[in-house]
């Protein structure tokens, strides 16, 4: 079932998705865009490349309250904080960002042990997934092609858009996406043309090349394992590198986090926060002693557990090639090249 | 005059090499390739042959002081430095975190920087009003004269027009973007201290969560840690993933300590940093 | 009800800690607004105690010293007045209302001055109102 609306109605869906629920969109800021709560149905901006920060923080805030206390107080007094979330819809999110989530459920439910907030945050919310504008030249920093992510795939979406101009073309993909679907009166029916359209759209997406031909999974693992005790190659690679925590806090697939009390006066609130394995205090024991007191330690765990641990543990690499980390890195620092150059031109090809 | 960032380039190139072949430096600090022309690294070259790999363009703004301290003291460095840059080294000096006998200072005299995101010149928030390092060993080029030098503090004046209230609405709203990725820190050549305060738990200076009261006091005690040693060139605010104008606040703390203590930041190997220095006939007027 | 403000006193135990205590043995009145918190110089204290109090509700700082020329550790004060008028920029940079900070140089036999500068400090906070900038919300 293909439906249709067109740009400048976009307010009216939000509106109508408001009502329903909690919408989560694009919109324009001072540095770019960003997924945010939408509060005026006018903000929703789909006229976009990509957020700064990834839609993980849909799932997984930056901040997540878990028990409030009282200092002093027996713990049986602590409350936990409750997650009532209404239905929620998490509006424009690009083809490699929805693959994202699949890769973070396997952390987050996928091993048996479930993280309630992730899941509930997850079963509260519908995906409207976004193809990648093919008519504008891909970005140099993504390549998410090169991890078989086509621009206009809709794996994982439930409902998947199309833009064409000015019209927006919506197909439900999931039941969920269907039951939404169902319940919203005014998108209405494409014509054949644009099935079409929508159809070609979809199967060109694997056409639109980023960067680079497609990889060996299972040989990049082995390359980073070879060369883990190299420290003249990690010195290279991490020259430039400034350990601060804007490539891991924009990663879609970054999930690591610390747990802090944070109180003030008698009150506090237990609380996770993102953590980056890139910052200097993130393996600081309480000893003391620090494994990883290198630049070259911390940018190798940050490479490898992507392209290499994840690959060994999971069967899938832990990067969708999105291109934020090297993106906003202040320094250019690009993952991609340094798989290219730990794996030395045995297996790809440049473009 | 128009400057030939190809020349710059190639001097670059022929003084690294020279000084690496000639074994009178370990490394050199220079600009590389990166992923495109328009995203040019900092770059560490060690050998003769690595030098083919280095680079300058317009995009090179990057700050390279901030990686002298990494290297062990005694370590002989090459370092490529720009107006602000050399700023850099020399507050270094001051604060005894490098020696100048372990340094050669390759000086490059440019105007017309660019930020790669929106390729505007940023020439007017970054250069400290300088086109000239202060302080260099081999120049890499002609020294830049006749080309118009805007005051670095030119930037202010739509902030300096705000009364408080819309000065403190102008820093909530910009604190509260901040993701506490600590780039800002860690791009700056100042900011070396190794735990920062802001990690510190005992004590605990400032929620670890991105709240406003945690970021209000990251921001404000860091520039207070950089009140007299801010050398403006413009990094922390170039890192930021959001685009806080950190600079401006910088500034404005370089132009009250320039006016209270007559002296700017890294202008000469002689100067004691200004707040571990004091005169005895300080005016008891800054306190008023 | 009327405005009864909080104001954070840091005093140095060599010189404004005795001056208060002066002023408190030979029963001179001041107002009671003030907490005092004793250190050992005034260049002892790291400016963000001052942005903490702030934040922690106080709705004024008043820190103490020996007269320049006077301090137990000679230099201490000389190198405190240069950190101390870098916070109080930076605080009226950042927006709160600057005559909420203040530094005085207050001898231990200037009891006398302790009270006036108490009693004035007050009022003008007072003035000002409750400090809600900086103070943490719950
Ligand atoms: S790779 Fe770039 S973004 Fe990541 S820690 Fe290093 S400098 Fe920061
Ligand atoms: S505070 Fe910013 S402008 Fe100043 S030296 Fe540090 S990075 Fe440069
Ligand atoms: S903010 Fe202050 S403590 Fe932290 S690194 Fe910078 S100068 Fe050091
Ligand atoms: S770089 Fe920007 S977002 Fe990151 S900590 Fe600094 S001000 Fe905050
Ligand atoms: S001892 Fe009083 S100010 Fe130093």
């Amino acid at each position: 079932m293909l439906k249709k609306t067109t740009i400048d109605k976009l307010p009216e869906l939000a509106a109508a998705l408001m009502e329903k629920g909690t919408l989560v969109a694009p919109i324009k800021e001072d540095a770019g865009f960003n997924f945010r709560e939408i509060t005026d149905a006018k903000q929703v901006d789909l006229i976009f490349h990509n957020t700064i920060i990834s839609p993980k923080s849909a799932f997984f805030p930056q901040m997540e309250d878990f028990v409030r206390y009282q200092t002093g107080k027996s713990i049986l007094e602590a409350a936990p904080v409750e997650l009532n979330l209404k239905p929620t819809f998490l509006f424009g999110v690009r083809p490699c960002d929805v693959k994202s989530f699949q890769i973070m459920d396997i952390h987050f439910s996928g091993t048996g042990v479930v993280d309630p907030y992730w899941q509930k945050r997850r079963e509260a919310t519908t995906i409207f997934g976004f193809a990648f504008d093919m008519n504008e030249a891909a970005d140099a920093a993504e390549f998410y092609h090169t991890l078989g992510i086509g621009a206009a795939d809709p794996e994982g979406s439930d409902i998947f858009m199309v833009r064409k101009d000015d019209i927006l073309m919506l197909k439900v993909i999931t039941p969920k996406g269907e039951k939404l679907m169902a319940g919203l009166s005014f998108p209405t029916d494409a014509s054949a043309d644009e099935i079409k359209y929508f159809d070609d759209y979809i199967a060109k997406g694997h056409d639109y090349k980023t960067r680079y031909t497609c990889v060996d999974t299972e040989a990049i693992a082995r390359e980073f394992e070879s060369i883990f005790d190299n420290s003249d190659f990690w010195t290279k690679i991490s020259d430039a590198c400034l350990s601060c925590g804007v490539c891991t806090f924009v990663c879609p697939t970054c999930y690591c986090f610390d747990i802090c009390d944070e109180t003030l006066f008698s009150q506090g609130t237990r609380r996770r926060v993102w953590d980056a394995c890139m910052f200097t205090d993130f393996t600081l024991e309480a000893s003391g002693h620090n494994p990883r007191t290198k630049v070259y330690q911390r940018l190798r765990q940050k490479v490898c557990h992507k392209y290499s641990y994840h690959i060994r543990k999971y069967g899938v690499i832990s990067c969708v090639g999105c291109g934020r980390c090297t993106r906003y890195c202040p320094v250019n620092i690009d993952i991609f090249s340094i798989v290219e150059e730990a794996v030395k031109a045995k297996w790809y090809k440049r473009l | 005059m128009v400057i030939s960032f190809k020349q710059i380039e190639e001097k670059l190139k022929t003084e690294a090499k020279r000084l690496l072949g000639e074994s009178q430096v370990s490394i050199v600090l220079a600009y590389g390739k990166g992923y495109d022309e328009n995203h040019p690294m900092p770059y560490v070259a060690r050998n003769p042959s690595d030098v083919d790999n280095i680079v300058f363009n317009e995009y090179c703004n990057y700050n390279l002081a901030r990686y002298l301290v990494r290297y062990p003291a005694g370590t002989k460095i090459a370092v490529a430095v720009k107006a602000a840059d050399s700023r850099a080294v020399i507050q270094l000096i001051q604060e005894e975190k490098v020696k100048r006998e372990d340094l050669v200072l390759l000086g490059i005299p440019v105007y017309g920087m660019k930020n790669p995101k929106t390729h505007e010149i940023i020439d007017g928030k970054t250069t400290g009003g300088l086109y000239n390092p202060v302080l260099y060993d081999i120049l890499l080029g002609d020294e830049v004269h006749g080309q118009a030098i805007q005051s670095p503090y030119d930037v202010l004046a739509a902030y300096e027009s705000m009364d408080k209230e819309a000065r403190f609405a102008f820093w909530k709203k910009e604190f509260d973007k901040c993701i506490r990725c600590y780039a800002c820190r860690k791009a700056c050549p100042m900011c070396y201290c190794d735990p920062c305060f802001i990690d510190q738990t005992k004590p605990k200076w400032g929620d670890k969560s991105p709240q406003s009261h945690g970021n209000l006091m990251y921001h404000l005690t860091r520039f207070h840690h950089l009140a007299g040693r801010c050398i403006d060139c413009g990094e922390c605010s170039r890192a930021c993933p959001v685009d806080i104008p950190l600079y401006l606040f910088h500034k404005k703390v370089a132009k009250a300590c320039e006016e209270m203590f007559g002296q700017a930041a890294g202008m000469s190997i002689e100067d004691k940093p200004a707040l571990v220095n004091f005169r005895v006939d300080d005016s008891d007027k800054f306190l008023e | 009800m009327s405005f009864e403000p909080k104001i954070l006193g840091i005093a140095c135990n060599w010189c404004t800690y005795t001056g208060a205590d002066l002023a408190g043995t030979t029963r001179l009145q001041y107002p009671q607004n003030l907490r005092v918190v004793r250190v050992m110089c005034s260049s002892r204290i790291n400016p963000s105690f001052i942005f903490r109090a702030f934040q922690l509700g106080a709705d004024g700082v008043l820190v103490g010293g020996c007269h320049p020329g006077d301090c137990h550790y000679n230099t201490g004060n000389l190198y405190a007045r240069r950190r101390l008028a870098v916070t109080k920029k930076i605080l009226e940079f950042s927006g709160l209302e600057s005559g909420r900070f203040r530094v005085e140089w207050i001898s231990a036999s200037e009891g006398n001055k302790f009270a006036e500068v108490v009693t004035e400090f007050t009022e003008q906070i007072k003035k000002l109102g409750p400090q809600i900038k900086f103070k943490i919300s719950q």
